[in-house]
């Protein structure tokens, strides 16, 4: 077992570096340069200023070189300093990284309990309106872009029904700690989690129907029915735990593509979290700040991967003795 | 002998650098807006796109400059329509020669840390604008020494006449830093106390600052200005999106937005929302124009008569009516219409594409066998476009007709478009720019030989001309207000004669703000003032 998660740990080692090396070297070749981006932010700049700010940013060296520094940089816990915000880009990211995995967390949670919900009720009853009923509603929030999604629920249950703040991760004056902060951060979440859980729900509920199909047909099931077990035993002990098990594996295989759909969510409503960041990022260049958003967001998939993989034993005893 | 003027300049003297002393009458307010007694106490809110500096002296724009014009006070103020004011310095007089200009400061002005504001921190402050500002060396290059005979008077000393300087002196531009401070040697760009534990000298202080949620400025009690600012707080909510910016403004949540950045079809849309108000008064001294820029070092564009033909091609009052909603006029040259040195006297050239056809013959550009005239690359940057991708296109169509091909390369950010038109490999492009507060900073540097550059907006287009340069060099320094204007008429004629640029319509900018706001600032630069003045009714 210790040889296994050596070895395990070692992989995500190895993968993480190579993910640092590739990332560096494919925003390096991409199109854009960040002197000339942060000197018209800056209104202008002399051609001596540009070169210093080129040499500062050590970007007048071969790509090689700023490859193996940055790695060597990285190895020792530093993560270079942001073009733009002139900050540390651990500090930045120490900012927003609770935010964004709040957020990320919450909506994927949403998703798969509401979706696995959804779609074992569905698997059910096949043919019944509700099932169809549940079918197309996952289709069309699968195929709703995000952004879309975010506006009509802001439409929706902030303007027309005022319920929900429509931007924001807390009230901007006010509440600054304890209980009703985080009730006032639970009632700015609720939207966008909504809103990126809604996404996922459709997959989670697809995936749970069709899965459960598969498992209300098999030998097992059949045979505990015909044992007389009560139909509610057989769907959630027999039946749910093993058509759970796709899920599962792609909750952790998603958590990056989740990540991934947060920097829309949050740029709709200004969720201070890491998307915003990583949008900024983009636009301005900023590569320091955006490799390292690439990076940590990586490791969370690494890690969300090794958490599946425990979870998975735990669910199906069966990979455990294996 | 030195000029006296009382308090409140007529119209426009500030450029003669007439003026000045004031009496102090800080009781004045700026407003566009008349309202009852104003109200002390309340929290306003209004939105910024994020920020990276809450220091103008060293990081232009408005990000920057709507908070920083909180934060810290300037020598002077704009009122509307260009009045100079006393702020920070209460009183000021010009020699006769106009080469100095002696200020005395406010008596007990102190920074938030409760540090007393002093001459030496106004020639740092200066020094430290001069040198860091993008425009530093355009607003104060003509300053050769500055003289801190005692704690409460500085004096300027220049070269030549300077029309703008009192105008660059406000906090905006030249904001009061400390020197305590930010005179501890570090690299006064990078320096950390221009987002930590900032120490202003205005009218709010900064209570909670990140950048990635919020920025929340609360009354400076110690403020130099009795009884001001009203407001007990500001907070700036970090908001990006521009359709969240409007359900948010719709919905009341935001009072104030300078520089919102709404697009004109959703004007439509605000001003039916109950208690709120748009307008596109002021901004003036920020004149955000749009054209068309052609890199006139080469072939077809060098020659006028092409220019000429795009010019009679492209319809601007179409474009003024089909992007912009008809909320925006076409422009008709360098200069925007609500700057004071505008004029609309120049050559005009309408839409007519049979003479548009007719001069690209003439000039050697017939309909070659492959149906077409000449191709060109139009580049189209990644910032405003919600105003220069349609104009692009809909040059691309227009142009079409004439047998001109013309290829559109959209930038895939604001650097890689920035790095083309700097390093001059490009052929045309959509741009834009501000005029700014006088024409030496925001127009010249578009016009003058000597600033063929490799900047981006500056002479990037390589045009150059003898007689503009001498008429750019008399206006920089005549300092009689009606002389200046004629000057610049004169320049604004021959760059439209010239055909420069091809002009696009000016651009759509507008202040949102919610009925409750009382004395809402309506300067040349719109809200970017200072906002002690400013209250809320409820």
């Amino acid at each position: 077992m210790l040889k296994l998660t050596l070895r395990k740990a070692a992989n995500a080692v190895a993968l993480l570096l190579a993910v640092l090396v590739l990332n560096f070297t494919m925003i390096h070749l991409a199109p854009g340069d960040p002197v000339e981006t942060l000197v018209g932010e800056m209104g202008g700049a002399t051609p001596a200023l540009i070169e210093d700010l080129r040499r500062s940013m050590g970007l007048d060296q071969p790509l090689y070189i700023q490859i193996g520094l940055y790695v060597g940089n990285v190895l020792r816990g530093d993560f270079g300093h942001s073009y733009y915000y002139d900050q540390p880009v651990l500090t930045l990211i120490g900012a927003r990284i609770g935010p964004t995995l709040l957020l990320v967390t919450t909506a994927l949670f949403a998703a798969t309990m509401i979706g696995t919900v959804l779609g074992v009720f569905s698997a059910q009853r096949r043919s019944s309106w509700l099932s169809h009923l549940v079918t197309v509603l996952s289709l069309a929030g699968f195929s709703a872009p995000v952004f879309w999604v975010g506006i009509m629920l802001i439409l929706v249950l902030s303007v027309a029904f005022p319920i929900f703040p429509i931007s924001g991760m807390s009230d901007a004056v006010g509440t600054d700690g304890g209980l009703l902060y985080a009730l006032d951060v639970a009632h700015h979440l609720a939207l966008p989690a909504l809103t990126l859980a809604l996404i996922y729900l459709a997959f989670y509920s697809r995936l749970a129907r069709a899965s459960m199909l598969e498992v209300l047909g098999s030998d097992y099931v059949r045979t505990a029915r015909a044992k007389g077990l009560p139909r509610r035993l057989v769907v959630y002990k027999h039946a749910l735990r093993n058509a759970i098990l796709p899920v599962v594996t792609f909750a952790g295989l998603q958590f990056g593509q989740v990540i991934s759909g947060a920097v829309l969510v949050e740029t709709v409503f200004a969720w201070p979290g890491l998307g915003t960041l990583a949008f900024d990022s983009i636009l301005r260049r900023d590569t320091p700040t955006l490799l390292g958003i690439l990076f940590f967001s990586a490791l969370m998939v690494v890690v969300m991967n090794v958490l599946t993989d425990l979870l998975y034993r735990r669910i199906d005893p069966r990979i455990k003795i294996r | 002998m030195d000029l006296k003027v009382t308090r409140v300049l007529p119209r426009l003297t500030w450029l003669a650098l007439a003026a000045a002393v004031g009496t102090v009458s800080l009781g004045w307010a700026l407003p566009s807006v008349a309202h009852a007694e104003p109200k002390a106490g309340g929290t306003l809110t209004a939105f910024t796109s994020g920020y990276r500096s809450l220091n103008p002296a060293v990081q232009s724009g408005s990000a920057t400059g709507m908070p920083g014009s909180q934060i810290f006070a300037g020598l002077v103020q704009v009122a509307d329509n260009y009045e100079i004011k006393p702020y920070l310095a209460k009183a000021w007089v010009v020699s006769d020669d106009q080469l100095t200009v002696t200020f005395t400061l406010m008596d007990a002005a102190r920074f938030h840390d409760g540090v007393p504001i002093t001459s030496e921190d106004v020639k740092f402050s200066l020094e430290t604008t001069a040198a860091n500002h993008p425009f530093g060396k355009a607003m104060f290059g003509a300053v050769t020494g500055v003289d801190t005979p005692d704690a409460s008077t500085v004096v300027f000393h220049l070269a030549k006449p300077v029309p703008g300087l009192l105008l660059s002196l406000q906090p905006l531009l030249m904001p009061i830093i400390p020197k305590h401070i930010y005179g501890d040697g570090e690299e006064l760009k990078k320096h950390p106390r221009n987002m930590e534990n900032v120490v202003g000298s205005g009218p709010f202080k900064v209570e909670e600052n990140n950048p990635a949620e919020r920025l929340v400025l609360v009354r400076n009690d110690d403020f130099f200005i009795e009884g001001r600012p009203y407001l007990d707080r500001i907070v700036f909510p970090v908001v990006k999106d521009p359709l969240t910016r409007v359900l948010m403004l719709e919905k009341g949540e935001i009072d104030l937005a300078p520089f919102s950045g709404i697009r004109p079809n959703d004007a439509e849309r605000l001003e039916s929302a109950d208690g709120v108000k748009i307008t596109t008064e002021g901004y003036g001294a920020i004149g955000y124009i749009h054209y068309l820029e052609l890199n006139l070092r080469d072939k077809p564009f060098s020659d006028r008569k092409v220019r000429e033909a795009l010019a009679h091609a492209i319809d601007t009052s179409f474009l003024a009516k089909v992007i912009f909603g008809g909320r925006t006029v076409p422009g008709t040259g360098p200069l925007h219409t609500g700057n004071p040195f505008y004029s609309a006297d120049v050559p005009s050239y309408a839409p007519d594409m049979e003479q548009a056809a007719a001069l690209l013959d003439e000039a050697g550009y017939p309909v070659g066998a492959n149906g077409e005239r000449f191709a060109f690359t139009l580049d189209v940057p990644s910032w405003a476009m919600q105003a220069h991708v349609p104009m692009a296109e809909y040059i691309q169509a227009k142009l079409a007709t004439l047998n001109i091909k013309v290829h559109l390369r959209r930038a895939p950010d604001f650097g890689t478009w920035v790095k083309r038109i700097a390093n001059w490999d490009y052929e045309a492009t959509m741009n834009g720019s501000f005029n700014y507060p006088d024409p030496t900073i925001g127009v010249h540097r578009h016009f003058a030989c000597d600033n063929i550059r490799n900047v981006i907006w500056s002479n990037t287009e390589a045009y150059c001309d003898p007689a503009m340069d001498e008429m750019l060099s008399s206006a920089a320094v005549e300092t009689d207000f009606a002389k200046r204007k004629a000057i610049y008429a004169d320049i604004q004629r021959k760059a439209v004669e010239d055909l420069v640029f091809i002009d696009m319509p000016q651009d759509f900018t507008a202040t949102v703000y919610s009925e409750k706001v009382g004395n809402r600032p309506n300067t040349p630069f719109g809200a970017l003032a200072p906002w002690h003045e400013v209250y809320l009714t409820d």
